[in-house]
């Protein structure tokens, strides 16, 4: 009796966090304190999994903004990431080439050359692709991807072809793996914060109106296709900003950043994490990295696994692992609220019966 | 008189070899309260459409308030104040009753490219009130999808209403509703016009709702209009009744 009193207490206090908080509260507050731990964990090899998780998953939330919140499937998204990841890897080498070495605002500047850069490179190839939905959306937004791919792939006089860049060496204070780590943690913890404000502003349920009756958001007053290219060029920017703490982190770029290879790893992340949650792109992107590093050490079937993984989560879980979650918790809830009708019900007489 | 709001002369509008609007003309006093009757295929939706800037016109011209809305965009349309609800409930299924009209309320506000708001900070005092209005109050928390039908069409109504329109336009408002929410919207819809003397245009099927609230009447038939008149003339018109209300009406 006593300990399922205290198990149940135990159990209510998780409830409570997760009404207080929210789903998305929750899972911020879980992974918030995970990554803040993760380089307590024995060897290096833990926080370079944690790194790419963080750069995919703000990838993959960027590109989320597209998919879950306007309801546009786009299979070039990686064009953003591999353009901002570009601009700063280039920076770096006219900084290198300059003296060498690369001091901190070099550092700082090469990064932020990413925003400029993937933000226009998103204004063009949205501009023709928010003339389309659907289908044709998703196809042109890939054409374009393939696009950008080759131009980087053969233009070998700016670009170094594919053999990519080489030699981003970034200053000695993130040459450290955990000091890289804490940075990369900071700028994607800001630009998630960001991202959390656009969704839940006016402009956010904008967008959940073009993804719900687009005709209607027009019959509205919404100017349909300026909101879509605003969107798409956010949504390319934050793919430019996570591409850009790449090259510094790998010490190279190469054009693979860009190509349609690149632009699945965000829609496979969305697809198990869950579109239609905040926090599901970056839970997809914890499994999916963790899992890629980790199968990729015993075998190199790893486009097998995923594959039997995305299989299985589109046919008995479409809606990604954080819809499962929510309806545990929600049933839960119920439960605990019909137990707590019951007991009221049956105070008098019945009192101390479970 | 009353100012002149909506003035349509000479609408065409063709789909392949069907003249489906036929030289419309229509005008529209502010506070005035017209139904437009005809059989199906008349034209009625077509001619919302058109009226709306889903569909371009062929020829005609357009001029709301005053000023030339022709083949504007829908968004424009809408925001220079004509507002529409739809005979098959057009909504955001899965936003809450609330987030529907909130949103479509800070569309209006001028909000819908605010990046930098909060969306559950802005025009919620509006929004209650519309929700109030159309009789929603119960229902904010359910998810649009999830509603009865009429509730669904009050959601219909409470989004034109959003839009803060000068002229509304309702395609067939109550199709699809029992008789006492019928009853309710179109209450509903007579005192937005007389308190609020919101110009309204409608279709509708039930001819007690048209005899018993539209101030004119005009009968579409074959993309044209035959009749236009007080509903009493209306329905003592013959033509009327060998076209549409059939001998008994």
């Amino acid at each position: 009796m006593t300990s399922s009193a205290g198990k149940s207490k135990k159990k209510g206090s998780i409830n409570g966090l997760y009404r207080q908080a929210g789903l998305t509260g929750t899972i911020a507050l879980i992974l918030g304190i995970g990554f803040l731990l993760v380089p307590l964990l024995p060897g290096e090899f833990p926080v370079i999994v944690a790194v790419e998780i963080l750069i995919l998953g703000l990838f993959a939330m960027s590109f989320n903004l597209i998919y879950g919140y306007m309801g546009q499937i786009s299979f070039g998204h990686a064009a953003f990431f591999g353009l901002g990841a570009y601009a700063t890897a280039l920076m770096f080498r006219a900084f290198q080439g300059a003296t060498g070495e690369i001091g901190y605002l070099d550092f700082f500047l090469s990064l932020l050359s990413a925003v400029p850069v993937s933000a226009m490179g998103a204004l063009v190839v949205g501009f023709f692709c928010v003339r389309l939905t659907g289908i044709y959306f998703a196809l042109l937004s890939l054409a374009f991807g393939e696009l950008v791919f080759y131009v980087v792939f053969s233009w070998y006089g700016f670009t170094g072809g594919d053999d990519g860049i080489q030699g981003l060496m970034p200053p000695p204070f993130f040459r450290d793996t955990v000091n890289y780590y804490y940075f990369t943690l900071a700028i994607v913890a800001i630009a998630v914060v960001v991202l959390w404000r656009i969704t839940q502003s006016p402009f956010g349920y904008s967008l959940r109106m073009l993804r719900e009756n687009q005709q209607r958001a027009a019959f509205l007053g919404i100017n349909v296709r300026l909101c879509m290219l605003v969107n798409f060029v956010i949504a390319g920017t934050f793919a430019g900003v996570a591409g850009a703490l790449w090259g510094p982190f790998q010490r190279s770029v190469s054009p693979v950043l860009l190509g349609w290879t690149q632009s699945g790893i965000p829609v496979f992340m969305t697809l198990i994490g869950g579109a239609s949650f905040f926090g599901g792109p970056m839970v997809g992107s914890v499994i999916y990295t963790a899992l890629n590093s980790y199968v990729t050490r015993f075998t190199m079937y790893w486009p097998l696994t995923i594959g039997v993984i995305i299989l299985f989560l589109v046919l008995f879980v479409p809606g990604g692992i954080l819809s499962v979650v929510d309806a545990r918790m929600a049933a839960y809830r119920r439960r605990r609220e019909s137990d707590a009708d019951i007991s009221a019900g049956s105070a008098d007489g019945r009192e101390g019966v479970q | 008189m009353s100012r002149k709001i909506l003035e349509v002369t000479g609408l065409n509008k063709h789909f392949g070899g069907l003249h489906a609007v036929k030289d419309f003309n229509l005008e529209l006093f502010e506070g005035d309260s017209l139904a437009i009757i005809g059989p199906n295929g008349a034209g009625k939706t077509t001619l919302f459409n058109l009226l709306t800037g889903y569909h371009k016109v062929d020829s005609g011209s357009i001029l709301f308030g005053g000023m030339d809305i022709t083949n504007r965009p829908s968004h424009e349309i809408a925001r220079a104040g004509i507002s529409r609800a739809f005979q098959i409930t057009n909504i955001f299924p899965k936003l809450t009753v609330f987030e529907n009209v909130r949103s479509a309320v800070q569309t209006q506000m001028g909000k819908a490219f605010d990046v930098f708001g909060r969306a559950d900070k802005i025009g919620t005092e509006e929004t209650e009130n519309i929700v109030d209005l159309c009789g929603l109050d119960k229902r904010i928390r359910i998810v649009a999808g999830e509603l009865s039908q009429g509730d669904k069409k009050k959601l219909e109504l409470a989004l034109a209403l959003a839009g803060k329109p000068k002229l509304l336009l309702l395609d067939e408002p109550t199709a699809g509703m029992s008789l006492e929410e019928t009853r309710e919207t179109m209450i509903l819809v007579d005192r937005l016009n007389e308190e609020f003397n919101l110009t309204v245009l409608f279709t509708e099927h039930d001819m007690a709702v048209v005899f018993n609230h539209a101030h004119r009447v005009a009968l579409l038939h074959n993309g044209e209009i035959i009749v236009v008149g007080t509903p009493e003339q209306v329905r003592m018109n013959e033509t009327v009744q060998r076209i549409y209300l059939g001998e008994d009406a």
